[in-house]
């Protein structure tokens, strides 16, 4: 008799190809990760010698200790990127509900108009130099914390998603037993669709929260003051920094090769980048349960 | 119904947005604030111009956009600056202190977003590129026959800049054929020297003497007797491609060419810079001639007899390589564009002995004395006193020094000698030096000593001016040829120009793919627009 299996299980050397393909793919998202913070504790001695390698000539803390002493500027940063995320991040959801929340009620009238609408800015952009005259010249985006938020405030992909969550896993009636019970339109929103929509808000969320975390082309744009750069922002710059003294050398003549040498070596930018890495990995855990359900939920339903 | 309405904004919308994503939309605002900026001025124009008090001039606020700069605070500064100006020219001055790598997108968008800024850092290798710019009119002329900003507010700063500086500054732009930016006094000249270890030299007998009275095919010996004796992982000669073509060749670049794919080249006379070279006053496609099969033959050869790094050939590992070998000393001879005083500064650093042998006599190039400039933008509502303040900044030690070094006591200290010896502080407030204009009248610091500036303008101001000085390319007609030949020249050049693939191959083919992606054209296309410059120039 044949042993008995447990439903949906695969035979066994399926089951170690599929393991073999899932931990290669594993190490591949990880491996250039243990890269970067074996590069950022080698000594700048070893890579001037061997380069980039796994097993470093010496180890030194010099880079972190150098993080540390860039002392204000670092902490500063950390903190304009914890608040812009954490800000941005609420505003956003909050908008983003409102708005989709309206997509989804079948009794408002402008349904179809203010989804195109949404939808359309999916499709053409405005280009970058009237965006820029838009932010900066109109609206006077410039220097302050408004000026990282506000231009990513309402993203229409995750429009789409909140409403397509709206759709598929909240039953219309639920709002007309709502009405029924007394509630106004706000503490329906508030006080029954927003409780059951956590999946659906967790994923979009993450989303805006690794979006606002991670950026660093509008900072560059919009914020001169050094107060309130957020900490990839400082990252790239120093980076374009030595990609653009090396590129133009030969015009900025042997002044370059000078301020070359006073910049943060390998070593501090791959601890710069442990530094910016280590948080948003930390809160992705607690966000991905979520994320799961958020984007199965209405493919399941049961 | 609905669906009419929607298509009606779909179709409004697409209008809009092609507008907007033209692109070229932005002349178009240039030039509305051009004629707004005229009227404006021949207003002010009625009024008596020179020696009036800094009490009746209108207080104004002037903001200046540099290049370069690592500035965290410069709020001591600025309160010294603004007092100090405010006394001379009643102007307040908010700087906005670009960064290296940031400023090239910055100041492009901020120039065709019509932003508020009065006078922007400009030249020919940053992306607010002096020529094109001028050409498309974001530039104030400044020597405009109707309205000549120099001659009235500007005199003593140009009377005290080299010749040089000035033709170069000299290009075709949006209202014809003038100046459209200060340029600043800084190391304007170009010179290529071979960077020389003579420590490592003499060890096997040599002496400096033995590279002058050679050149580049003639060095094989010397390279040979220090391989042998360093051994096989030993790379005696320490080359950056393109330059050391640019060395060996005698050539220099033509401003316009795109960016890091230089192909065209001038030919240099190097008995007398400022005529003619061998090919007269015309541009030729770089890779086309005699003397570059020459050159590629002979570094092949030495590549082949292990005197050339094949990480040169590498364009991500050359720089760095490049950089580590310098500092550890582990070469004989190298390239360097050579800039006053770099060899006391490469020995201190390298802790050996580096001698620079020059190729050529110094001599500036369009691209050189274009090098770092003040245009007023057309955006500028007070562009006349923008130029006031650009002429107190080049002439005025005090504001220059206050400006680029910051606040005596503070930044820096002053010796006895009158040298100068920063403080820690300065790491807080250091703009580029030779961004900012006039570094002539900087007093000297104690690592260039007394004598700094004086040997400095004895060899930049002196510097020969190469017959097409000011001529910058404009390839706004072969763009697409422009691109596939700078594709075709990155993939080709590095590895050639530093030997690590055979000429006898690679060459033709090469050669061949230019020609098929419209070389000629564009050379055609220069050569053209160079005898209209050589015409203009002559009267």
């Amino acid at each position: 008799m044949k042993r008995k299996r447990k439903i949906n299980s695969i035979s066994i050397p399926a089951e170690i190809a599929c393991h073999i393909v899932l931990i290669l793919f594993c190490l591949l998202c990880i491996v250039p990760f243990i890269f970067v913070v074996i590069i950022s504790i080698t000594s700048q001695d070893s890579i001037r010698a061997i380069g980039y390698s796994f097993f470093p000539k010496e180890i030194s803390m010099e880079a972190y200790s150098y993080v540390l002493k860039l002392g204000d500027q670092l902490w500063r940063s950390y903190f304009n990127s914890f608040l812009v995320t954490v800000l941005g991040t609420f505003l956003t959801m909050l908008m983003t509900i409102l708005y989709a929340y309206a997509l989804y009620r079948k009794d408002f009238k402008f349904r179809g108009f203010f989804t195109f609408w949404a939808f359309f800015t999916m499709l053409f952009g405005g280009g970058l130099a009237p965006t820029y005259v838009v932010c900066k010249t109109v609206l006077g985006l410039s220097n302050s914390y408004a000026a990282i938020i506000v231009p990513m405030l309402l993203n229409p992909f995750n429009i789409i998603v909140m409403r397509t969550f709206f759709h598929s896993s909240i039953p219309e009636e639920l709002i007309d037993a709502a009405a029924i019970d007394g509630a106004g339109e706000y503490r329906t929103l508030f006080k029954i669709i927003i409780p059951i929509s956590k999946p659906g808000i967790a994923t979009v969320g993450l989303l805006s929260a690794l979006a606002y975390w991670n950026e660093w082309f509008i900072p560059m744009l919009y914020v001169r003051d050094a107060k309130y750069y957020p900490l990839q922002y400082l990252l790239m710059q120093m980076q374009t920094k030595v990609d653009f003294l090396v590129k133009n050398s030969s015009m900025i003549g042997a002044e370059a090769s000078n301020i070359i040498s006073t910049l943060p070596s390998d070593a501090l930018r791959m601890a710069l980048v442990v530094l910016i890495v280590v948080p948003i990995a930390c809160a992705y855990p607690f966000f991905q349960r979520y994320i799961v359900s958020g984007l199965t939920i209405g493919s399941v339903k049961g | 119904m609905k669906k009419k309405l929607l298509s009606c904004i779909l179709a409004a919308v697409m209008a809009l947005s092609m507008v907007a994503c033209g692109g070229e939309a932005a002349p178009e605002a240039g030039t509305t604030s051009q004629s707004t900026e005229k009227t404006e001025v021949s207003k002010e124009e009625a009024a008596p111009a020179a020696d009036v008090a800094a009490t009746d001039l209108e207080p104004v606020t002037l903001k200046m956009y540099f290049h370069g700069s690592n500035v965290t605070d410069d709020s001591a500064v600025l309160d010294a600056v603004n007092a100090y100006l405010k006394d001379k020219i009643n102007v307040t001055l908010e700087p906005v202190w670009g960064t290296w790598g940031d400023f090239d997108q910055n100041a492009v968008l901020s120039l065709q977003g019509g932003d508020d800024i009065d006078i922007y850092f400009t030249c020919s290798w940053s992306a607010d590129e002096y020529n094109k710019f001028a050409r498309d009119g974001y530039w104030v002329r400044l020597d405009n026959p109707d309205n000549n900003l120099i001659a009235q507010y500007g005199k003593e700063l140009w009377d005290l800049l080299p010749e040089v500086l000035i033709n170069g500054a000299t290009v075709n732009g949006a209202d014809g054929y003038g100046v459209y930016a200060i340029p600043g006094y800084k190391d304007i000249a170009t010179q290529n020297c071979w960077d020389v270890n003579v420590t490592l030299l003499e060890k096997y007998g040599y002496t400096v003497d033995d590279i002058k009275n050679t050149d580049y095919y003639g060095f094989e010996e010397i390279l040979k007797t220090v391989k042998e004796g360093e051994g096989a992982d030993f790379y005696p000669l320490l080359v950056e491609g393109a330059v050391l073509e640019r060395m060996v060749d005698n050539v220099t670049i033509v401003t316009g060419d795109s960016g890091t794919g230089n192909f065209m080249s001038y030919y240099l006379n190097p008995s007398d810079l400022s005529k003619p070279g061998a090919y007269g006053n015309k541009i030729v496609n770089k890779f086309a001639t005699d003397e570059f099969k020459k050159f590629v033959e002979q570094t092949r050869k030495y590549y082949e007899e292990g005197f050339i790094d094949p990480a040169m050939g590498n364009k991500t590992q050359a720089n760095d390589t490049r950089t580590n070998k310098q500092l550890s000393g582990q070469y004989l001879i190298g390239t360097q564009s050579y800039s006053l005083g770099y060899e006391l500064q490469a020995s201190q650093e390298r802790g050996i002995h580096v001698e620079m042998v020059p190729c050529t006599d110094a001599f500036v190039d369009t691209t050189s004395s274009q090098g770092a400039m003040m245009a007023i933008s057309t955006a500028s509502k007070n562009p006349d006193r923008a130029m006031m303040f650009l002429n107190l900044l080049n002439t005025d030690p005090a504001l220059m020094t206050l400006l680029n070094y910051g606040v005596d006591g503070i930044h820096y200290n002053t010796n006895a000698d009158g040298t100068i010896t920063f403080t820690d502080k300065r790491a807080d407030y250091q703009p580029w030096t030779n961004g900012m204009g006039n570094v002539t009248i900087l007093p000297p610091t104690d690592a260039q000593g007394v004598d700094f500036w004086d040997g400095f303008k004895a060899y930049y101001g002196t510097a020969k001016e190469i017959p097409i000085l000011g001529f910058a390319y404009d390839g706004s007609q072969t763009e697409t040829q422009m691109g596939a030949v700078a594709n075709v020249v990155s993939e080709y050049m590095l590895s050639l120009c530093t030997g690590t693939v055979d000429p006898a191959e690679k060459l033709p083919e090469f050669l061949q793919k230019l020609e098929d992606n419209g070389i000629n054209d564009i050379i055609a296309d220069a050569n053209s627009q160079l005898d209209a410059f050589m015409e203009s120039k002559g009267q």
